[in-house]
């Protein structure tokens, strides 16, 4: 299995390389140091000024090639600083990036980490429900309720949300966030409940298929024969069964509780690293933008290996390699 | 056993919902006399030499203190002494240069901040404050001048005597050696100084020499560029080793410090105890004290109202201000009685606003609403280097304007894209500023189509067919708003001009396209705006002036205006002080911008204010100053108000809760039942 996650590692090293590279391309495609600084130091700054900042940020440099001193050039500056991890400061401020990624990882993960929790056990939790309800109506109604929350799309529960229980019924505060332990609940409790209601039906009709699949299989009905009760059978063998399925959309999800929600956190002002890079995207801030890119990509390789050594993990019969 | 779960679930639940509450603050404040507002894009910096949107502005503003001020309630637009105990005078100087001689107020001390501990004799006495003093103005005008601040506004204090030339001083030593970069940053402006231009003559007192006449100088001191700077401050946030930067960190003499800086979510801003006005409020400083005098009109608008007149500032201890990146969530909050103060947004602006005045339904609950002409104008250009609509066109060119002009009516565009929220604009210049003369009518900015049709066949353009082509003449209206409102907004001229047979095209691109586009110079007609640094017809002529050409000098003269007449009468206007010559020479510009008509003027907007009733001392000053120490609330109102408006509506809740069970409890019995 080393071996395999030693070459998984190298190829995801690759995959981080060519995004690299092409958000470089598409960045420097559409945007020229001139309009950089512009948005960083304001549209009525005299041409000395954006000059001054172009120089004061590196970006006088050649983009691809320098024949005099080769390493001299911002793409080669781009692959250095994001490979060696330091990320530098951002264009738009000037903050060190690592500051800010430290300041906005508490509220991202303040949001993501409950709301995939909750997620989770409440997306299993109601489709084992349904599933031991199969073929009645409590079933019937329950997947149409689903299919009826999986067709909307998550902005209308944010704006509905928003409207309903923030402004009409008032029962949390509209949008905002306090980091203070005494308020930040209430910030907190809208954008989980919208997102868990735009997200959990599709969650249930997932774990729904995967556990009614499994309580058709010989086992289960080894395990009645012995005189195991329904919801032992459900909790201990349908459950565990069916673990590997659930593996792949858990194991994937984890890495990216980290780079926040950029919807949620963008509408709900929640002040994490998903409305930060939707920041770094408005303000023409490149040195931000890849910072998030890259670490996205990261997340995304990490993933996928996690997902694979965990197949392994928890599946005897999964060899890798 | 199942039961009791059951039973404890249902408790908890009801007991979480007792404690539902949408107010976003912690419930101890609401006694406190804390003014709440939004800001829409967090600031980019609080260095008061770069700092230059509204949103940095809304911080440094109340912790920065400025040499002079605008008067809160005078218009048009007075400056007053602020830390300075007067306004200077220019004094002239031998080879055209002219002197101004500031005298700052003795009893100044900057805010506390363990800065001032720092070396030297404030480690010895181990303080955390001191004096400001002249040299503090001094130290933060060479900041301006230092090309590693890189502050938007360089350009402008190069006309004093000296400061360029220190600026470039400073980059060849830190180029040249490695050691000068790492000393203390006053020693090196002290190494690479003196500035000619900037005499400290004594602990209070600092003139400025600059190297040709420039009166708008005196409104620079009344912005924060020009602030007294502790150098320990930016020698000590570095940025380095944990330390803030001093562009996170300020540090002023201001009447508020800064308490709390997150800046994507929260900053605070409390009372600074250091403060002169606080410290000594029975010297009755002019911008320390409510003022006793305003214009017609504030009375009855409760601006003069005799519990504050005379009173020391500023009345409320904290201001809160909360990061809202989305307008109508914060307009909803607003609503809810939890921000202070408001604009009008677009999607509830019926709502909200009834022929111009607050709907009944806003009067009822006791929301106010302050109307003022903001200092700035929008209007069409036309690129004047472009062979077909520019001056290469001759007189052609220009009754082709002239025409385009009078095809477009400002009035219905305002109506239709800004509710109604402007006048129509006649010159460059705003209400409110030097220049501008109420009974003035362009003759080319009244709706006038049979005249445009005529100038079109005198242009040579008969019911605007191009002879060349046979066609409607073909033009390119250029953008780079790509959004469905932006390009409803400019089909609004396209069907002007379609109406006078022109066929104008929208050349919609993203915003970076379309700033290369007019870098290249590949443009005709363009839609801008401009909003004033400072209350003078020079900064809105300027934009109109030929040395200020984006083709030939990147400057902000877009249009690529150049007229020998007009730019030898915008020196000569620049350069006086506001009297009958200065109007004349305007008067005879004026004439110039409405024959030659690089500009279609549109309108001048007008801001709409919402305030919560408990708001009190509250005029708008349309630039971007702040006026935060005269305003005051009433929180024991406000709480009750709060109160009233957003008690939760439960039921539902309560509802759903039972529609549950009722849908869910039968099935899972009937289950059992049968499973039995």
């Amino acid at each position: 299995m080393g071996a395999y996650v030693v070459r998984r590692i190298a190829y995801g090293f690759l995959v981080v390389l060519g995004v690299l590279l092409f958000l470089f391309v598409l960045f420097f495609g559409a945007v020229t140091p001139e309009d950089m600084a512009r948005r960083a130091i304001g549209e009525k700054a005299p041409p000395e000024a954006v000059a001054q900042w172009i120089v004061n940020h590196g970006y006088h440099r050649p983009r691809l090639w320098n024949p005099e001193h080769p390493a001299d050039t911002l793409l080669f500056d781009h692959f250095r600083s994001m490979l060696s991890f330091d990320f530098g400061r951002s264009d738009a401020d000037d903050v060190p990036i690592e500051r800010r990624l430290r300041e906005g990882i508490a509220p991202s993960l303040s949001l993501t980490l409950p709301l995939f929790l909750l997620g989770l056990f409440g997306g299993i939790a109601l489709s084992l429900f349904v599933a031991y309800f199969r073929d009645t109506y409590i079933d019937t109604v329950g997947v149409a309720l689903c299919v009826l929350g999986m067709s909307v799309s998550i902005v209308i529960y944010i704006i509905g949300g928003q409207y309903l229980i923030g402004k009409l019924l008032r029962w949390f505060p509209i949008s905002g966030f306090d980091s203070s332990p005494a308020v930040i609940l209430r910030f907190l409790a809208l954008p989980i409940s919208v997102a868990l209601a735009a997200g959990i039906g599709e969650s249930v009709r997932f774990y729904r298929t995967v556990f009614l699949e499994e309580t058709n299989r010989d086992y289960v009905r080894t395990a009645r024969a012995k005189g195991c009760g329904d919801g032992r059978v459900m909790s201990r063998h349908v459950l565990r069964n069916a673990l590997i399925p659930i593996l792949t959309r858990v194991v994937m999800a984890i890495p990216f509780l980290f780079t926040g929600s950029i919807l949620l956190e963008s509408f709900f002002g929640i002040p994490g690293l998903g409305s930060m890079t939707v920041d770094a995207i408005n303000g023409n801030d490149f040195a931000t933008l890849r910072v998030m890119v890259f670490i996205g990509s990261l997340a995304f390789v990490a993933g996928q290996i996690l997902t694979d050594v965990s197949y392994a993990l928890v599946d005897p019969r999964v060899r890798l390699g | 056993m199942r039961r009791r779960l059951l039973g404890t679930a249902l408790a908890m639940g009801a007991l979480l919902l007792a404690a539902c509450t949408n107010n976003p603050y912690p419930d101890e404040d609401s006694s406190r006399k804390i003014l709440y507002s939004e800001i829409a894009e967090p600031p980019k910096t609080l260095d008061p030499a770069v700092a230059y949107s509204t949103a940095d502005h809304a911080v440094t503003g109340p912790v920065y203190e400025t040499l002079l001020e605008y008067h809160f309630l005078i218009r048009p637009y007075v400056l007053i002494p602020g830390i300075a105990t007067r306004v200077p005078a220019a004094q002239p100087l031998p080879g055209g240069r002219v002197a101004y001689r500031f005298e700052l107020r003795d009893d100044l001390l900057f805010e506390d901040d363990p800065c001032f501990a720092l070396g030297g004799e404030g480690e010895r006495e181990g303080r955390t404050t001191r004096s400001v003093r002249a040299a503090d103005v001094a130290f933060e005008l060479m900041r301006i001048a230092d090309p590693e601040v890189n502050s938007p506004v360089v350009t402008t204090f190069w006309k004093i005597e000296g400061m360029r030339e220190f600026g470039e001083r400073l980059a060849s030593r830190r180029e040249a050696d490695p050691g000068f970069a790492e000393l203390r940053i006053d020693r090196q402006y002290q190494a690479a100084g003196p500035v000619e231009g900037l005499r400290v003559l004594s602990e209070t007192e600092l003139e400025i020499v600059l190297s040709a006449a420039y009166p708008q100088m005196l409104y620079w001191f009344a912005m924060q560029f020009a602030t007294p700077v502790p150098w320990e401050a930016v020698a000590h946030y570095d940025g380095k080793e944990g330390r803030d930067a001093f562009a996170e960190h300020p540090v002023g003499a201001g009447p508020f410090r800064l308490v709390r800086y997150q800046k994507r979510s929260r900053i605070a801003l409390e009372r600074s105890p250091n403060w002169y006005g606080i410290r000594h409020p029975e010297a009755r400083a002019p911008a320390a004290t409510y003022p006793t005098e305003g214009e017609p009109g504030d009375e009855a608008l409760g601006r003069l109202d005799p519990a504050y007149l005379g009173r020391a500032l500023p009345f409320i201890e904290r201001v809160e201000l909360r990061y809202e990146k989305e307008t109508i969530p914060a307009f909803n909050k607003f609503l809810q009685g939890y921000y202070d103060a408001s604009g009008v947004i677009q999607e509830s602006f019926d709502k909200i606003i009834h022929e111009g005045n607050l709907s009944a339904e806003m009067q009822a609950i006791g929301m106010r609403l302050e109307k003022s002409i903001v200092p700035s104008v929008y209007y069409l250009g036309f690129n004047m280097d472009d062979p077909e609509v520019g001056r290469r066109a001759g007189e052609r060119g220009r009754k082709l304007r002239q025409a385009m002009s009078l095809a477009v009516d400002a009035r219905e565009f305002t109506r239709i894209f800004a509710n109604g929220r402007g006048i129509p604009a006649e010159t460059p210049i705003p209400p409110g500023l030097f220049g501008y003369e109420e009974g003035y009518r362009n003759p080319y900015r009244e709706l006038d189509l049979a005249r445009a049709q005529r100038l079109l066949s005198e242009a040579g353009y008969p019911n605007g067919i191009d002879p060349g082509t046979g066609k409607p003449l073909h033009l390119s209206f250029d953008t780079g708003d790509t959004s469905a409102r932006g390009r409803l907004r400019y089909l609004f001229f396209v069907e002007a001009w379609r109406k006078i047979g022109l066929d104008v095209e929208i050349a919609a691109t993203d915003y970076n396209q379309f700033q290369d586009k007019v870098r290249r110079g590949a443009y005709q007609i363009f839609f801008w705006g401009w909003v004033a640094d400072y209350p003078d017809p020079e900064n809105f002529l300027f934009l109109l002036w030929g040395p200020m050409a984006r083709s030939a000098s990147s400057g902000p003269n877009t249009a690529n205006f150049s007229d020998p007449r007009f730019d030898e009468l915008f020196l000569a206007m620049r350069d006086r002080a506001n009297d009958q010559r200065r109007l004349e020479l305007i008067r005879e510009m004026r004439a110039i911008l409405e024959r030659e008509r690089p500009w279609i003027e549109l309108f001048h907007p007008e801001s709409y204010g919402l305030y919560q009733p408990w708001v009190r001392n509250v005029k708008p000053l349309g630039m971007s100053f702040s006026t935060l120490k005269y305003q005051d609330v009433d929180p024991e109102l406000r709480a009750r108000l709060r109160e009233e408006w957003n008690r939760p509506v439960r039921w539902p809740a309560y509802a759903m809760a039972a529609l549950v069970v009722v849908l869910v409890i039968p099935g899972v019995v009937t289950f059992f039942r049968e499973r039995q």
